[in-house]
């Protein structure tokens, strides 16, 4: 009989069920007056620390330049017209879990890199990070980036999109029509849709007018969560979309990010180092991740996602980081 | 020699062929009557190789790992892979459709072999003729870890 929650109980043992971006929660109830106090100065230290991470971000001045402009070039060779689809099997569903910190993206002690920008999502406070014989070893907290992770059955993906816009501006001729569903085992189906809106330029890195294809992404490259390895995209998005649970809008107006990337996990499904990714396979990754981006001040704040899946421990899951490996994939390029 | 069993009625699409292509334009009750005489004899040998018993029995599994990984059968028999987990998987000994080298190895004068996919909840036979070891790999956990042998030895 296989144990399909063993990789969950491993996540919870480790304590892995509290995420690090709750971090403007308030402190927890303290046994004493002192204690309590000194839980509220930790608190105010670690929110003064984000901000500062969040004021360090190094694209602001490239998006800046770009997220006024109206009439966007297009991308050399003209649109590119997408289709991925999936039609049953299962997906890979991430938990809260730590991951091993890649000297190549993070750095070491001496010489951190990717540290500036909202924490987990745009990068990693050396705070965060686990240091042995002056090397990093892995996230001190669990992230939607990590090695814990369960399957659920009867997917469904359908993913139809268009590269048009360059580079991030005020409008996209980009499109995403989007839809994504899964079930567990008491059969409830989980839906993301989107995208409503496109995220037409990025907060924190760019967006490429909402769609993007054939470009690096993460780890060293910038563009979204150094956590996740450097990939190659074929095709990412950024927009705004619902979650759903058996077909109720359960949390609306989401950002969603989903992306088809060269093969990004290795054995027992751990999330690879740069020098680990398989360049001969492909997999689609969903993101909703706990965070909301905040316009007016070009950074994002901590926001569960309302998934409607309980863990067995009876905490919320929190995001939906899916992944789906059976794919069919094609693709055209011109005016259609 | 491989055959595919199925769980009644999953309304999944049965997935043996990745590449999908086209469907030929032949006309609708030439093509019926082709494939239904085409389908008889295999219908038949299918139905026959389902009454054997395997000689084992490999789990494919949501930890993404072949139970038990090393197998070990005498030449002529079968060996059988369940699909036990949420999502699809493949049996594949062939070194084409392999991107590390140590994935996939066949014994001298054996046939590359793959399942193509494998629904959750279905099963997949293959009878080994060419004894020998047998290195096999599921294409898309290949990365993952998902390797297995069998170890086909002569028959007396």
């Amino acid at each position: 009989m296989i144990d399909r929650y063993a990789p969950l109980r491993y996540a919870l043992l480790a304590g892995a069920m509290t995420l690090p971006l709750s971090l403007s929660a308030v402190a927890q109830e303290a046994g004493g007056e002192g204690e309590q106090q000194a839980q509220q100065e930790q608190q105010q230290q670690r929110q003064e620390m984000i901000s500062r991470m969040q004021e360090m971000t190094q694209a602001d001045g490239y998006l800046e330049a770009h997220r006024g402009v109206e009439t966007p070039l297009h991308r050399l060779g003209g649109p590119l017209n997408v289709t991925i689809t999936q039609d049953g099997g299962g997906v890979f569903v991430a938990l809260p879990g730590r991951r091993e910190l890649d000297p190549h993206v993070f750095g070491t002690p001496d010489m951190p890199r990717a540290f500036a920008g909202t924490p987990v999502i745009t990068g990693v406070p050396p705070a965060m990070r686990g240091t042995e014989g002056g090397a990093y070893t892995e996230l001190t907290e669990p992230s939607p980036f990590g090695d814990a992770f369960m399957t659920m059955g009867s997917a469904s993906l359908t993913i139809e999109a268009t590269d048009m816009t360059a580079a991030d501006a005020a409008t996209t001729e980009d499109s995403v029509d989007f839809e994504a569903s899964w079930q567990d085992e008491e059969g409830n189906t989980y839906a993301v849709t989107c995208c409503k809106q496109l995220a037409t330029h990025g907060l924190e890195y760019p967006t490429f007018g909402g769609v993007v294809t054939n470009h690096l992404l993460h780890g060293f490259s910038g563009v979204g969560t150094p956590l996740m390895p450097t990939e190659y995209a074929y095709l990412a998005f950024w927009g705004i979309g619902d979650v759903m649970k058996n077909d109720e809008v359960v949390d609306e107006n989401r950002l969603v990010h989903g992306m088809l990337t060269e093969y990004v996990r290795t054995e027992g499904y751990e999330l690879a180092l740069d020098s680990e990714v398989n360049p001969q396979g492909r997999h689609f990754h969903l993101m909703v991740a706990p965070m909301q981006p905040v316009p007016e001040e070009g950074l994002f704040r901590p926001q569960p996602v309302n998934t409607g899946f309980t863990l067995p421990n009876g905490e919320p899951l929190p995001f939906w980081h899916v992944m789906f490996e059976s794919l069919e994939v094609e693709s055209t390029q011109g005016e259609g | 020699m491989a055959i595919a069993t199925k769980r009644p009625a999953t309304g999944r699409r049965p997935a043996t062929d990745r590449s999908r292509r086209p469907a030929p334009r032949l006309p609708v009750l030439a093509a019926a009557a082709i494939a239904l005489a085409a389908a008889l004899p295999a219908l038949a040998q299918e139905q026959q190789q389902q009454a054997e018993e395997p000689a084992a029995v490999v789990e494919m599994t949501d930890l993404l790992a072949f139970e038990p990984e090393t197998v070990t059968v005498t030449a002529g028999e079968t060996v059988e892979w369940r699909n036990v987990s949420e999502v699809r998987h493949t049996v594949t000994a062939d070194p084409a459709e392999a991107a590390y080298s140590g994935s996939a190895h066949l014994p001298e004068g054996a046939e590359p072999f793959d399942s193509g996919f494998v629904e959750p909840g279905d099963s997949w036979q293959h009878t080994f003729e060419v004894p020998g070891t047998y290195d096999y790999f599921c294409i898309p956990h290949e990365a993952t870890g998902m390797r297995g042998t069998v170890v086909v030895e002569e028959a007396q």
